[in-house]
């Protein structure tokens, strides 16, 4: 466990250590914070679910960003050969890799416990809701640093890792707008590995088995291919 | 110490490392030599754990690297080709993530960071960002790495690559200090170090081990026993006398001064014997100033194998 925890410690030091981090957090911050005000001011609700609709919209486009260099900077330039010939595992270096991209990633949703505060003070919100929204805002950003892992893990090259990433995200995030065209058990297979089928019910106040064994199962499947593309030398 | 049992690997159909075989002794430092592609830093990798082997098997200290190896990997420092090394990292951090992958307790961390530091001179450069440290100081921080947990086995795949002749000179001071101490493996185009460095040589060809000797045999291998014998007399009274010497052939005369000259002659046996040459000179009345055997280089032997003129 401790070399898993360092590996991750170094891997969220390496976020800080290039503007990209900063770029990512402060624009992150503002536009959740336009959007909570203008989603509150215009529903007078006491409630985050329109924010977090959003937060998971920008997630898709942020989190390949983020994720892009895990493995292929390492691959890029070598450093992958020297964790490699270490007495560390793959399990070892994938996990700790993992947590220190999503550590980054509650970063960067940390900020936004200041709006349930606002509201707490202002008002009487759901705070169940709110709970179960968090909750589903970072299942479904940790599927998604495994899926950004899992990409960066099949190639040297950060752009193309990027490439890959956004692909399958934009493929499972967007793919009911394209459910008209098919039907029968190709239309279930989509409906069921669309992410919104399963995050809506997070932000509504719901937790379901079959949400979480989607993203559950999403985030191991995506970390075992990464070990495996590993274990080839892909 | 190390055993390479008949490995082979494969990538894709090409065969990389051909059904390579051989033993290396605790303290010995060893060289392969090779020309690009020739298979070298696959090898190395092999038995670095980086890559597993198609076919064969890697034997440390008894355990196979298959089956053991994290606890063979505690024993190997590998420097790869390219200096493992994250830039945006300062020296220190660098060494102590190192320090801390390799199993080093954490209360002995900072004594084995500076260490390395400091038999690698790197005083002057652990605050600095590595990204801006020259190329041979970021060897060096690569060698620290690789030396940060003492470990019995030592891998250096070209450690003196793109250096200065005072850094070289330095890297290799530095290998030297580890002879008998730890097992060094060494590979590099520069013919020299090795010569300099190495005590046994294996040159690689087409993932294949085509000479496996110690250094002192390459050297003084049997087609180079030229001599050159520098002698006063009459020249058709020298020719005379090395065409009577047993087992010598003349190849070229050369006049150095009035009646001195330069002989150049092959010796056809496997036993070096200047007796008979001598007497036969002697008889011909002609005096022996100077003997000397030829020495060959690790070059010539290098080009020979890999059949290209000099």
């Amino acid at each position: 466990m401790r070399k898993i925890l360092d590996i991750a410690k170094k891997e969220l030091s390496s976020y800080f250590r290039t503007p990209i981090a900063y770029i990512v957090l402060i624009v992150a911050a503002i536009v959740f914070n336009m959007f909570f005000f203008i989603i509150v001011d215009n529903s007078q609700e006491a409630s985050l679910r329109d924010v977090f609709k959003v937060m998971e919209f920008l997630f898709v486009f942020i989190v390949p960003i983020l994720t892009m260099k895990v493995f292929a900077e390492e691959k890029a330039t070598g450093t992958m050969e020297f964790l490699m010939t270490t007495p560390t595992t793959n399990n070892q270096i994938v996990l700790g890799k993992y947590l220190g991209s999503l550590a980054f990633f509650g970063l960067m949703v940390a900020p936004t416990g200041v709006y349930y505060l606002i509201l707490e003070i202002f008002s009487s919100p759901d705070r169940a809701t709110i709970l179960t929204g968090y909750l589903g805002i970072l299942i479904e950003g940790a599927f998604f640093i495994s899926v950004g892992i899992m990409c960066s893990s099949w190639s040297k090259n950060q752009i193309v890792s990027a490439i890959l990433s956004y692909s399958i995200l934009f493929m499972l995030y967007f793919s009911l707008s394209f459910i008209k065209y098919f039907s029968g058990i190709a239309e279930q297979i989509i409906r069921y590995t669309n992410i919104m089928s399963h995050s809506e019910n997070f932000l509504v106040g719901l937790i379901t088995v079959s949400d979480l064994i989607y993203f559950i199962s999403g985030i191991l499947f995506c970390l075992v291919i990464t070990r495996v593309s590993i274990d080839k030398r892909i | 110490m190390i055993l390479a049992d008949n490995i082979t690997k494969y990538f894709g159909a090409f065969k990389a490392v051909d059904s390579v075989s051989f033993e290396i002794g605790r303290g010995e430092i060893v060289g392969f030599l090779g020309r690009n592609g020739a298979g070298k830093t696959t090898l190395m990798r092999m038995l670095t754990g980086y890559l597993p082997t198609s076919e064969g098997k890697v034997i440390i200290d008894g355990k196979d690297m298959s089956k053991n190896p994290l606890s063979i990997k505690r024993n190997i420092g590998y420097l790869p080709e390219n200096p493992p090394l994250y830039s945006n990292m300062t020296v220190k951090d660098y060494l102590k993530f190192a320090a801390r992958l390799k199993d080093i307790t954490p209360k002995q961390i900072l004594a084995c960071v500076d260490r390395v530091i400091e038999e690698c001179r790197l005083e002057d450069s652990r605050g600095k960002i590595i990204s801006t440290l020259s190329k041979g100081y970021k060897q060096r921080v690569g060698i620290a790495q690789a030396i940060i947990n003492e470990p019995e086995i030592i891998i250096l795949d070209e450690p003196t690559s793109g250096l200065d002749p005072v850094q070289i000179s330095h890297i290799r001071d530095l290998i030297g200090t580890l002879e008998h101490k730890r097992t060094v493996i060494v590979s590099t185009h520069i013919l020299s170090e090795i010569e300099q460095i190495a005590k046994r040589v294996m040159i690689i060809k087409d993932g294949r081990i085509v000479k496996d000797d110690s250094l002192e045999n390459i050297l003084c291998s049997d087609n180079r026993k030229d001599i050159f014998i520098k002698v006063a007399g009459k020249e058709e009274l020298i020719e005379k006398a090395i065409r009577q010497a047993d087992g010598f052939k003349q190849i070229n005369i050369d006049i150095v001064q009035d009646d001195v000259y330069l002989v150049q002659a092959e010796n056809k046996n496997n036993i070096l014997n200047y007796n008979d040459l001598l007497q036969k000179l002697v008889d011909n009345g002609a005096k022996v100033l100077e003997i000397k055997q030829k020495k060959g280089s690790l070059e010539e032997e290098f080009l020979r194998i890999n059949r290209l003129k000099l």
